[in-house]
């Protein structure tokens, strides 16, 4: 929308904007950026019933 | 599906975030390093030896968690003449052999580029050390905590004189520094791929890792402490398994919200008075003490009660303390599991 009103013209002093990003956003990043700092030994995790796996392909030397 | 105990739909809302944490963070430095290992990549987990006789009847994986500390685990461990399978992770190598205890194997898994070397003595150690404080901050084993140059030395040479030859067992996607600080010490290296999704579905990172090292893939639930019993009971095939040091919390007499790492953007979040929300408390059973947790440790210990669940075993919990009870868990005293009750 702020591309759409910026009108055709350049203003001769530039204004400060603030960042409006909500404040959920800001938790985010900065509850993300302590958890990366944090967490030591660790490693992604989705998979939450395999414990064991190997390829067909790779035991057949594929 | 994970297991949960009671925790307010804001801290669930929390948690939720560490797997996409995870997935950013992690998910193309485990292809990348695990394309860039396979030059180093002679043995697999399945060339391991079977362990014979007591050594396959039980096993104990270290964890590092401070209980290991508070409640003398390593002394118990040792003087109880315990003939069974020791499995310590990198991060309580060190703490090990300092305590005279030798383990089977050891078992690392973090990709971290700079941090995880350390716990097998950094020989880059000023230029890891540079902008990370999170050696003074872990409360895993206190005299690292220092980042002392001479502790590094110390413990330079302890892995130096006991690692020729000790069984290592690596994950593909550990970093070069560790590759190579460990093969220069002589370990005895078998890798593995981390089993982090589903390997049918499209786009899997187990499945890229796989292909790229035919190796098998073992799951870690997320933690190094996890992965090595997962191992035990996979690889191994130990049918008696118990874990200690690990904590997954706070002890609450001794340990203020405020030395948490979230606590800055949590108590943001949701405001001093409520903090008791996101910091979760448990009572350990045999003890009745007091341990609180975060949402990382949360998040491993649903991972770990959600794949014991999975494997149908038990766990024999003997650190004394901490979150870590439920389904499947037996906690029980460190010097009665050594004497095979």
């Amino acid at each position: 929308m702020s591309e759409l009103m910026k009108g055709n013209f350049e203003v001769k002093r530039k204004l400060d904007v603030p960042d409006v990003s909500d404040d959920s956003a800001d938790f985010k990043n900065e509850f993300k950026k302590k958890a990366l700092e944090s967490i030591g030994g660790s490693m992604v995790f989705v998979e939450r019933e395999m414990l064991f796996w190997e390829s067909t392909e790779s035991a057949d030397g594929e | 599906m994970m297991s949960h105990h009671g925790v307010s739909p804001e801290f669930q809302g929390i948690m939720d975030e560490i797997t996409s944490i995870g997935l950013d963070w992690h998910s193309e430095t485990l292809v990348e390093n695990s394309k860039r290992n396979k030059p180093f990549i002679a043995k697999s987990i399945k060339d391991i030896a079977s362990p014979q006789q007591k050594k396959a009847e039980s096993a104990i994986i270290i964890s590092a968690g401070p209980s290991l500390y508070k409640n003398n685990i390593l002394a118990r461990i040792k003087d109880s003449g315990y003939e069974g399978s020791i499995v310590a992770i990198d991060g309580s190598y060190v703490r090990c052999l300092k305590a005279g205890l030798i383990p089977d194997y050891v078992l690392t898994l973090d990709p971290h580029p700079t941090r995880i070397v350390r716990w097998f003595g950094d020989p880059d150690f000023e230029s890891n050390l540079k902008g990370d404080d999170y050696f003074s901050r872990q409360d895993l084993d206190i005299a690292f905590r220092n980042n002392s140059n001479e502790e590094n030395r110390r413990n330079i040479e302890l892995v130096n004189r006991h690692g020729k030859d000790q069984k290592l067992v690596i994950c593909s996607s550990a970093p070069m520094n560790v590759v190579e600080r460990t093969e220069a010490v002589g370990f005895d290296a078998y890798w593995w791929a981390p089993l982090v999704d589903n390997p049918g579905s499209p786009g899997s990172l187990t499945r890229a890792m796989v292909n790229e090292t035919k190796l098998p893939a073992m799951n870690t639930g997320g933690t190094v402490g996890t992965a090595a019993w997962v191992f035990a009971l996979t690889a191994l095939k130990i049918p008696r398994i118990a874990v200690v040091g690990m904590d997954l919390g706070y002890y609450k007499a001794d340990t203020g919200y405020q030395l948490t790492q979230t606590y800055g953007p949590l108590k943001d979040k949701v405001g001093e008075d409520n903090l008791k929300d996101v910091f979760p408390e448990f009572t350990y059973p045999d003890t009745d003490e007091v341990f609180y947790t975060d949402p990382t440790y949360y998040w491993y210990r649903c991972n770990i009660l959600d794949l014991l669940a999975a494997s149908k075993s038990t766990l024999y919990n003997c650190t004394g303390g901490g979150t870590l009870f439920g389904d499947g868990v037996v906690c029980v005293g460190i010097d009665e599991f050594c004497a095979g009750f």
